[in-house]
């Protein structure tokens, strides 16, 4: 390892309107290294990334290569510059081939104007054989899996000479096995002297791949420590500035009878694979069950499935008595399923829909809100005005779109519509995602009061501590199987370990 | 305060850097926004360049448009005086500040008769682009309606005549809606875009009208050699309230248009009709999540549109037009004069109104019936009034584009 | 079943799809059989053989094979009900209707136009711009087309048609530049900005048409200057592709080059990968740093200059006149050509082809058969096309971007 960084970002200033996204922030690079940048959502990591990358300005601050001052003006300038970047979305075309998508605008030719597909064919291979990234360059991308598209994006940035590799939140869309295959490679890529800057707030990870781990918090650098030495409990308080985390304030639970029970669940994904398999679990009014687990290891389509928007291939679905297992959303939600919807842009709110429309999404199909159905304006609106009154929501008038609200505020709304609906069973999907300190406690104290009304309320997440400090009960999926039952009082290893496959045999395929 | 990062998803559906996928856009940037200065402003922009058109080709544009101002009958009202008018359906006569016979009048009468249509057909594909629908099938769907109408007023030649109308008017409407409703279905079901099934099936009405009313065709009249319909029975036809019927007056059927209007502004913003609908059109994703049947609701919001639309073209019939030939079918260009309607009304129930009855007016006024070809060829005025019309749609676009980036611009951080 | 795979010159004759491609085979055999030359008159057969081509088309149908053995189901319909109308009808008749030769030259006549605005189409759209203005350019290129063409026979005899098709292209380029400037810099929804072009150029080819040639139309002589005929001589006494290949119009010729060229470049040379990753996903070009605008227009602009001289084709090389509204939607029929054929070009030329023919027919019927046949057959590629969008041949799916503007970060 050389002594003088091989990349030095000093003083670093980025702003937004209304938003600080990095503030004079001091970060290098040395060769042959895997340096983490840790924090949380909207610590100003991926922007300092893009900066670096070419696809944003510095207010102030530059940017040393090699000990010489660089202006990074576009993305060509920092492939020019040796860096390349492997994005958290990959920017692949699916209907193209691997190798069409590598060499894309460098391309090799023949006789000037065609496109030499052999000669791109066999540097695509040679590339993968030095660097140990085993892909078939035929392959469209859409028919290869995730881990190894993102062998794809990695092989992209090293076909245009990157020494310099940036790696978004590479592990957020990979399966665990699929994450340490990708661990192999990054040691792989340093041994031959690439050096790589990894971006996580994943804090075993961080630990497990890195060399020295840098924390930004809210567009501040707290500090850059080696990766020896250093604990969880260090880095998430250096992630996070509080000694403990967010615990929520609450009586011990009551529960009473199953109101949501599902029995050997099976539900396949859009893709046409199993994503839920053989589930079965049940969540008893006046209590919060968690549900635990690495994002896309079928969460999503159970949660669907007792929403009423997928079909379950087997199993059944049982709310308060009433059979579900072939309803639709309507019927779902009629027959008292709550749904807070993971993505409230997408799914949970009408943007350039008044709140009163948005509230009244939930319920306009019954007196008093229609009659005969014609709506009801008025007693929209006094059912609007209560309900933004009673969960504190600011920002707007009911007659204020929705798009025009803060993420907090949005939640709020998505929050007291479904609550409103007198739900029997409460599902509440990342429901402080984006959000700040002051909207996740109040979306955290919402639940629990549901919960204490004698709701069944059935938590997924992907946060641990929300899992950890809401739950009465906690689930753990993997692969679409529930792999373990923990009480609320389990650790952030055991609960990850069961999270990772850790425990079970090794029967399954992917 | 806003968030720092914007929530993504594990794969996002639109690729990240793009807007939406147009049908979100549509119904956001067209439903029912308020302020009336973007639609003048391109009403009046759009005049200009037709203006400069006929400079360019050696004209006076001021005296064109005067001439076609003249001819559109809206100058009418501003001849205020001592009159008579006989009231409607009866003999009787009473004051009227306006007077009903002049020349004037008479162009009036021929601007509200065309206005009718255009008012329909600008409904059908309102209600569609408010639930994010392109339904440029107005035109195949008016055919529709024109076709079912003669079929039905040419037969059962003694029917009472209320019965008879309201049959014609009743199955116009639904030809039109079943119509548009193959496109609807086609949508609900296997997603085909409305705006390739729509296309297709104006024209696949435009051949099959053709061949119907073609010579041999199954509904030629007893003119062998002329390719044209019987008339439709004396009663099939709605009353004249203004003017001779035999010239051309005044039929009840704008009063119909104008409560059909009234019915698109109830349907869209009282019922839960048309809030699911609204939804759709501006997210989808969010109105299957609260419940709402996307597909239902495609196929409803199409084959309602192609109701409006084929209402629109029994009204012609049994309004005045009276017979169709193959002719008229292929060179009729209502659909689309509603299409430019809608896009200026913005999709509002009061924008449908006006924007049609503008456009009523400069279709009538460069006709040759109401232009005097010495000031300006009447087959040169119709092409005018295309391209102001093209003008139209092309600005129309641009001032919702052009707000919506500029507001996007402000908003967002990068 | 599956388990026996008999291969025998290459092919697998019990897979799926290729029972599949033999019943689309027999479904057409079953209609041509009843057509001259052949002419058979037995109701029987063209319901036998059709009847075999829906029981093969279910068959690849339940291995899966949907598309294919939807389309087998399709044809072999279709081919019932054409073969025993044709049995029905009148020898006399079928003589003077199907007349090969004449038949498939007519065809090739009529597929041209349609072949230009569909490839036009093609490389606007698979850049991620969709183009509902095709018809509207083909208009463009036809009026421009004569009106260059007529303008420089006054100076420059015997370049005519030369100058026509330059003519032609510019127009058509102004109109496209048009439509590009307002999808890609002003995002305004491209379905709009396109049904305006095809009012606009209504309206000016119209506008410009009546104020220069007014009563009188176009001049008579263009026939002489138009774009010339190709006589292949060497072909004139060969018995069925002479009368056909003989004595095409040179625009005919130049689009086969058209096609190829088209092929090579989209899907063989760099510059074709990148329109069509721009059309794909435009952010993923831009991180590489190709420029999804520049490319837009150009493939926008490209569009236009080809549709125009499809358009110039056919008033200097097809009817050697002018009317207004003349090209009365073939530009649609080309669109539709374009997503029946998936957006590529030699599946769109089959269809091109198929689209022509059908006019052909429809051309000739009326000699036969009275008017209304005639008329009726006229719709039958937007029928053709609507079944395509609904799936039974197969789900259209264009360019993954198109449609979209690209908001450049």
């Amino acid at each position: 390892m050389a002594d003088a960084p091989l990349l030095e970002l000093r003083a670093i200033t980025k702003r937004f309107p209304g938003v600080l996204a990095n503030d004079d922030v001091n970060f290098d690079l040395r060769r042959g290294e895997v340096h983490a940048l840790l924090g949380e959502n909207g610590a100003g990591k991926s922007t300092l990334m893009n900066i670096l990358y070419g696809l944003y300005t510095p207010d102030t601050g530059e940017i040393m290569l090699d000990g010489k001052h660089i202006d990074l003006g576009s993305t060509k300038a920092a492939i020019e510059h040796g860096i390349g970047m492997v994005h958290q979305h990959f920017m692949l075309i699916p209907v193209m081939t691997v190798a069409e998508n590598i060499v894309l605008a460098t391309e090799p030719r023949r006789m000037g104007v065609l496109l030499d597909y052999d000669a791109a064919r066999k540097r695509v291979r040679e590339l993968s054989e030095r660097y140990g990234l085993a892909v078939d360059p035929d392959a469209r991308i859409d028919r290869i899996t995730v881990g190894q598209q993102q062998r794809v994006e990695i092989l992209k940035a090293l076909y245009r000479g990157a020494e310099i590799l940036i790696l978004d939140e590479p592990t957020a869309v990979l399966t665990p096995q699929e994450a340490q295959e990708l661990f192999e490679i990054i040691r792989s890529l340093k041994s031959q002297g690439k050096s790589i800057i990894f971006i996580s707030h994943k804090l075993n990870e961080v630990l497990d791949i890195a060399d020295r781990i840098t924390t930004l918090r809210r567009g501040v650098v707290v500090d850059t420590v080696p990766a020896a030495g250093a604990t969880e409990e260090g880095l998430a308080r250096m992630m996070v500035g509080r000694e403990v985390l967010l615990r929520v304030d609450k009586h011990p639970a009551h529960p009473g009878e199953p109101l949501l029970q599902v029995e050997n669940l099976s539900v396949f994904d859009d893709r046409g694979l199993e994503a839920v398999r053989d589930v079965s679990l049940q969540v008893r009014g006046g209590e919060i069950v968690g549900l635990a687990g690495v994002d896309a290891n079928g969460q999503s389509e159970l949660i669907d499935a007792i929403a009423g928007l997928r079909r379950p291939a087997s199993g059944r679905i049982v709310v308060d008595g009433h059979d579900l297992t072939h309803a639709n959303a309507k019927e779902a939600i009629e027959a008292g399923v709550g749904h807070i919807p993971e993505d409230r842009h997408r799914r949970g709110l009408v943007l350039p829909f008044s709140l009163t429309e948005n509230i009244a999404l939930h319920g306009y199909r019954t007196p008093p809100n229609s009659r005969h159905g014609f709506l009801n304006l008025g007693a929209m609106l006094s059912r609007a005005r209560r309900l933004l009154k009673e969960f504190d929501v600011r920002g707007g008038q009911p007659s204020t779109l929705a798009g025009a609200l803060s993420g907090g505020n949005q939640q709020k709304v998505v929050l007291a519509r479904e609550i409103d609906g007198d739900p029997k069973v409460l599902i509440a999907a990342q429901p402080t995602r984006g959000l700040d300190v002051g909207a996740i406690e109040f979306v955290h104290r919402r639940l629990v009061e549901q919960r204490d009304a004698g709701r069944a309320v059935f938590l997924v997440s992907l946060e641990l501590e929300e899992i950890l400090s809401l739950s009465d009960r906690i689930l753990v999926i993997y692969e679409g199987r529930l792999v373990g039952e923990f009480p609320p009082t389990a650790t952030e290893e055991e609960l990850g370990f069961a999270m990772t496959g850790g425990g079970r045999g090794d029967e399954e395929a992917a | 305060m806003s968030d720092l990062e914007p929530i993504e998803d594990a794969e996002p559906p639109t690729p990240p850097g793009q807007v939406p996928a147009p049908q979100q856009r549509f119904a956001s940037r067209f439903g029912g926004i308020t302020g009336a200065w973007a639609p003048i402003a391109t009403t009046i922009i759009a005049f200009l360049m037709g203006g400069l058109v006929v400079l360019f080709t050696g004209k006076n544009p001021l005296k064109v448009y005067h001439a076609v101002w003249n001819g559109t009958g809206i100058n009418w009202f501003f001849h205020i005086g001592n009159h008579h008018a006989r009231v409607p359906f009866s003999t009787h006569k009473m004051w009227f500040p306006w007077d009903t016979a002049s020349v004037a009048a008479g162009n009036l009468q021929q601007t509200l008769l065309l206005t009718t249509p255009i008012i329909l057909t600008a409904l059908a594909l309102a209600f569609a682009f408010r639930c994010g629908l392109f339904n440029i099938g107005g035109q195949g769907q008016y055919t529709a309606g024109t076709i079912f109408a003669v079929w039905l007023g040419t037969s059962f030649v003694n029917l009472n005549p209320f019965l008879h109308v309201m049959l014609c008017l009743i199955a116009g409407t639904l030809a039109g809606a079943a119509w548009a409703g193959i496109a609807g279905i086609l949508k609900a079901t296997v997603g085909a875009h409305e705006v390739v099934s729509t296309i297709m099936l104006n024209w696949i009405a435009y051949w099959v009208g053709s061949y119907l009313f073609g010579e041999g065709g199954p509904l030629q009249g007893t003119q062998a050699s002329i390719p044209i319909s019987n008339d439709i029975a004396e009663g099939a036809k709605l009353p004249v309230f203004w003017g001779i019927a035999l010239l051309q007056g005044l039929s009840i059927g704008i009063f119909i248009a104008i409560g059909i209007l009234v019915v698109y502004w109830l349907l869209i913003n009282r019922t839960t009709l048309g809030f699911e609908v609204r939804a759709v059109g501006f997210n989808p994703e969010a109105a299957r999540y609260g419940g709402v049947s996307v597909a239902r609701n495609y196929f409803l919001a199409m084959a309602i549109s192609g109701a409006f639309a084929g209402l629109a073209g029994a009204l012609d019939i049994t309004g005045w037009e009276y017979r169709i030939g193959e002719n008229d079918i292929q060179a009729s260009t209502i659909g689309f004069t509603g299409l430019a309607a809608a896009l200026l009304g913005r999709n509002t129930a009061l924008g449908v109104g006006v924007a049609s009855l503008l456009f009523g007016a400069l279709i009538n006024g460069t006709s040759g019936r109401q232009l005097d070809p010495s000031i300006f060829r009447p087959d040169l005025a119709g092409n005018l009034t295309t391209i102001i019309q093209g003008l139209v749609i092309l600005f129309v676009g641009l001032n919702l584009g052009g707000i919506g980036l500029w507001l996007k611009k402000r908003r967002r951080p990068a | 079943m599956t388990a026996i795979t008999a291969r025998v010159g290459g092919i697998r004759w019990t897979d799926p799809k290729t029972v599949g491609i033999a019943g689309i085979a027999l479904g057409a055999l079953a209609f041509w059989l009843a057509l001259p030359p052949l002419a058979s008159r037995t109701q029987l057969l063209p319901i036998l053989l059709g009847l075999l081509a829906i029981a093969a088309g279910i068959w690849t149908w339940s291995r899966e094979q949907h598309r294919i053995g939807g389309g087998a189901v399709a044809a072999g319909v279709l081919g019932i009900l054409f073969g025993v109308l044709a049995t029905r009808s009148s020898e006399a008749h079928l003589d003077t209707v199907v007349v090969w030769s004449a038949l498939l030259a007519a065809t090739l006549r009529y597929a041209t136009p349609l072949t230009f605005a569909a490839i036009g189409g093609l490389f606007c759209e698979r850049s991620g711009v969709i183009n509902v203005a095709l018809e509207g350019m083909l208009l463009t290129g036809a009026f421009f087309g004569i009106w260059g063409a007529i303008w420089a026979h006054g100076w420059a005899p015997g370049w005519e048609w030369v100058i026509g098709l330059i003519t032609a292209a510019l127009a058509g380029m102004a109109m496209a530049a048009v439509h590009a400037f307002w999808a890609i810099h002003l995002k305004v929804d491209q379905i709009i900005s396109g049904t305006a072009i095809n009012f606009l150029a209504l309206g000016i080819t119209g506008y410009i048409f009546i104020d220069k040639y007014g009563d009188s139309g176009t001049p008579g002589n263009v026939a002489d200057y138009g774009i010339p005929d190709v006589h292949l001589h060497f072909l004139n006494n060969w018995y069925f592709i002479g009368p056909i290949l003989g004595q095409l119009n040179l625009m005919i010729w130049l689009s086969f080059v058209l096609l190829i060229a088209t092929y090579i470049f989209v899907f063989r040379t760099p510059y074709g990968l990148r329109l069509r990753s721009v059309g794909e996903h435009p952010r993923a070009a831009d991180t590489v740093g190709i420029s999804v605008y520049k490319i837009r227009y150009m493939a926008v602009i490209a569009s236009g200059a080809i549709a125009a001289m499809g358009g110039a084709y056919l008033s200097l090389g097809f009817v050697h006149s002018f009317n207004e509204n003349m090209t009365s939607g073939t530009g649609f029929i080309g669109l539709a050509a374009l997503v029946f054929g998936k957006w590529r070009p030699f599946p769109t030329w089959c269809a091109t082809l198929l689209f022509g023919f059908s006019s052909a027919l429809s051309d000739r019927l009326p000699n036969a058969y009275g008017n209304q046949w005639g008329t009726l057959f006229n719709a039958l590629p937007y029928v053709l096309t609507i079944v395509a969008v609904a799936g039974v041949i197969g789900r259209s799916i264009g360019p993954a971007a198109a449609g979209r503007p690209y908001e450049k970060q």
